[in-house]
């Protein structure tokens, strides 16, 4: 049995299902980031851990132990708010020492925890300050501090870096890796930004609409996604999906037409059943603009209006309309902005993956030029 | 308030300020004539050739001093001091903890109780006052401490003015203070109740005008003379029978004007920002 334990959760308020049927193992120490859109159920799950919720059926154990009716305090869980939740009224180390003050802990301990934890999180200076003497960074790390000084068993963040600049952010993103290296405490975090949560998994979990979607390594699953909505959700800028038509079957290989209005190619797999029109997931870094008309050994050939171009400095982002209207992003090179109305694409189509009508991945399809 | 940018004189500058000593002077005059014809020697404010101004401190001193040594003011004072620290004790104690429930927690028929509560701010003192009395006088309480405070108690106003305050607070506090351990008690008197204070303070203040100034409850529950209050001796002194002249009157009014005086300049401030902050509170 796993340390932490999600055994199919459903939570419903009335008659919203919030979440439906979940499961999760979770090893002690792993750094977990569950991700999803707003109102998937990320952050109503990460409560339930907590204990701000119950769940309406289903089991949540720590440590081998089912805490559904343990007292939040009492399950060894810290959480960090995305408002930092501070008590303005208190100092740094009041807030910080907070909870062990409630437990009723010895003077001594308190002194020792807080100030272990400020030195941490370099906090030290601060201690007598009150929140609103304090910078957005500085708050955030307060209320890291406040969880740290409970030494818990497992450290719950919702959402804390979203209200931080950009550059604070990816230092505040550092430093909490670091924080996880040095106390190598179960860390569970949620986020709706796939560029954080790809930073600071272990393991990942795309979560839609109630369902846990697809968890693992985040380049598994940048790699190797389940559906069509981690194959989207994961990476940025987001995976293509070109509409493609079945033209006939030739064993194990699928013939495609009609990719973007106008391509052909030919992909290894067993024609599906009922199936007539496929969705073919290309990555940005999988598009190549090529120069001339035609590519080489007449390869997946798409032609595209360009829109516009976003040049991020080593390299730029084209963004084309193909001929049916769909809209593709081709990752260039910086020469990509001398660019005129169109231009000609081809796709890496080892590297494609194959969807169904229903989001699902088809498994095992690997393109070979048409 | 904005500051005057502007140094040019202009009409609306000139009348604005007008109007503002025209309210001023109306509001400070009545005090000034109290103290003017307290500190004066007797009948000269009210002469043919009145002034406006006192005319002998000595005068004032001897009226106060012959006050207090012959009538009871002074226990009044004690009765009303303690009526009213009792009162603004009992008030902030039941209305920050029912706003704690109101505020921040849901439980079954919250929404009604709610309204029920503020439906009884619609209901006239001078319709309850009796059934009130007959409440007390079963309970044995006239004549009693307990008899002028218990009733003021259950303050609607209050609840409501506490209720705004507390509903602002973020949820994610209370929740924090939840998951540090802190019992449902400790969440209202380390969290809710400081995060409050203003509140409080201007509830104390409003409370403590209002308990000063009440006129008519102790006159209907506190009929024997050990119990008056300062109003009922200020009433004795008014009363057209109490041969008393109008000097001496002023005095006794002037005693019991001092301490809601004091209270407003020295909290005058916090008045101000909890009336303005009701609500808003971050």
């Amino acid at each position: 049995m796993a340390f932490l334990e999600i055994s199919s959760v459903t939570k419903s308020f009335g008659s919203v299902n919030v979440l439906k049927d979940v499961s999760l193992s979770i090893e002690e120490g792993e750094f977990v980031v569950f991700v999803g859109p707003s109102g998937c159920g990320k952050s109503t799950l990460l409560r339930m851990i907590t204990g701000l919720e119950d769940p309406t059926s289903g089991t949540i154990s720590i440590g081998g132990e089912v805490v559904n009716d343990v007292e939040p305090a009492k399950r060894g869980t810290a959480m960090v708010f995305q408002s930092y939740a501070l008590y303005p009224h208190m100092t740094v180390f009041q807030n910080m020492s907070f909870g062990l003050r409630m437990a009723g802990s010895p003077k001594a301990l308190i002194h020792e925890r807080v100030e272990k934890a400020a030195a941490i999180l370099r906090l030290e200076q601060l201690l007598d300050r009150k929140p609103a003497q304090l910078s957005g960074g500085q708050k955030q790390r307060v209320a890291i501090g406040r969880a740290i000084v409970r030494e818990p068993r497992v450290f719950l963040f919702d959402e804390p870096l979203s209200n931080l600049d950009a550059e604070l952010r990816v230092q505040m993103r550092a430093e909490l890796m670091e924080l996880h290296r040095r106390l190598g405490t179960t860390m569970i975090y949620v986020t709706h930004d796939q560029v954080e949560a790809m930073t600071l998994a272990d393991k990942m979990v795309v979560m839609h609409a109630g369902r846990i979607q697809q968890a693992g390594a985040p380049l598994d699953l940048y790699d190797n996604p389940d559906n069509r909505f981690v194959a989207g959700f994961v990476g940025s800028p987001k995976m293509n999906f070109l509409p493609a038509r079945i033209a006939g079957s030739d064993g194990q290989v699928l013939k495609l037409g009609g990719i973007g209005g106008q391509g052909a190619a030919s992909i290894q797999a067993t024609l599906p059943r009922d199936v007539e029109n496929v969705e073919i997931g290309l990555r940005p870094e999988h598009l190549r603009m090529v120069s001339g008309t035609t590519p080489a050994n007449g390869a997946l050939r798409l032609e595209g209006r360009v829109v516009f171009c976003e040049e991020l400095g080593a390299e730029s982002y084209v963004h084309l309309d193909l001929a049916d209207g769909t809209r593709v992003i081709a990752r260039a090179g910086r020469d990509a902005a001398k660019m005129t109305d169109t231009a000609v694409l081809t796709g890496d189509l080892d590297r494609a993956l194959l969807f169904s009508p229903d989001g699902a991945r088809m498994r095992g399809a690997t393109g070979t030029s048409a | 308030m904005t500051a005057p940018s502007r140094p040019r004189l202009t009409v609306w500058t000139v009348l604005k300020w007008a109007l503002a000593i025209l309210v001023a002077i109306i509001a400070v005059f009545p005090v000034w004539w109290m103290i003017n014809v307290v500190f004066s020697l007797p009948g000269e404010p009210v002469s043919i050739n009145p002034r406006l101004w006192p005319t002998s401190i000595a005068a004032g001193i001897e009226k106060i001093q012959m006050i207090f040594a012959e009538t009871g003011y002074l226990r009044a004072y004690g009765v009303s001091l303690l009526y009213a620290a009792l009162t603004i004790f009992g008030v902030l104690l039941i209305g920050s903890l029912a706003a704690f429930e109101f505020a921040l927690f849901e439980f079954r028929g919250k929404r009604v109780l709610f309204a029920v509560i503020m439906l009884s701010l619609m209901v006239p003192t001078a319709v309850t006052i009796i059934p009130t009395y007959l409440l007390t006088s079963s309970l044995g309480w006239l004549n009693t401490m307990q008899g002028l405070v218990v009733p003021g108690l259950a303050s609607a106003f209050g609840l409501f003015m506490l209720v705004q305050f507390m509903g602002a607070i973020p949820r994610d506090m209370i929740e924090a203070a939840r998951l540090d351990g802190a019992s449902h008690f400790q969440i209202y008197w380390h969290v809710a109740l400081p995060l409050c204070r203003n509140a409080l303070v201007t509830l104390a203040i409003l409370t403590f005008m209002q308990t000063w100034g009440n006129y008519m409850w102790p006159l209907i529950v506190a009929t024997r003379p050990e119990m008056y209050t300062v109003g009922q001796v200020v009433g004795l002194f008014n009363a057209p029978l109490s041969h008393q002249t109008v000097d001496v009157v002023m005095t006794a009014n002037l005693l019991a004007a001092i301490p809601p005086l004091l209270f407003f300049l020295i909290f005058q401030r916090k008045i101000v920002e909890g009336i303005a902050m009701s609500g808003t509170k971050g």
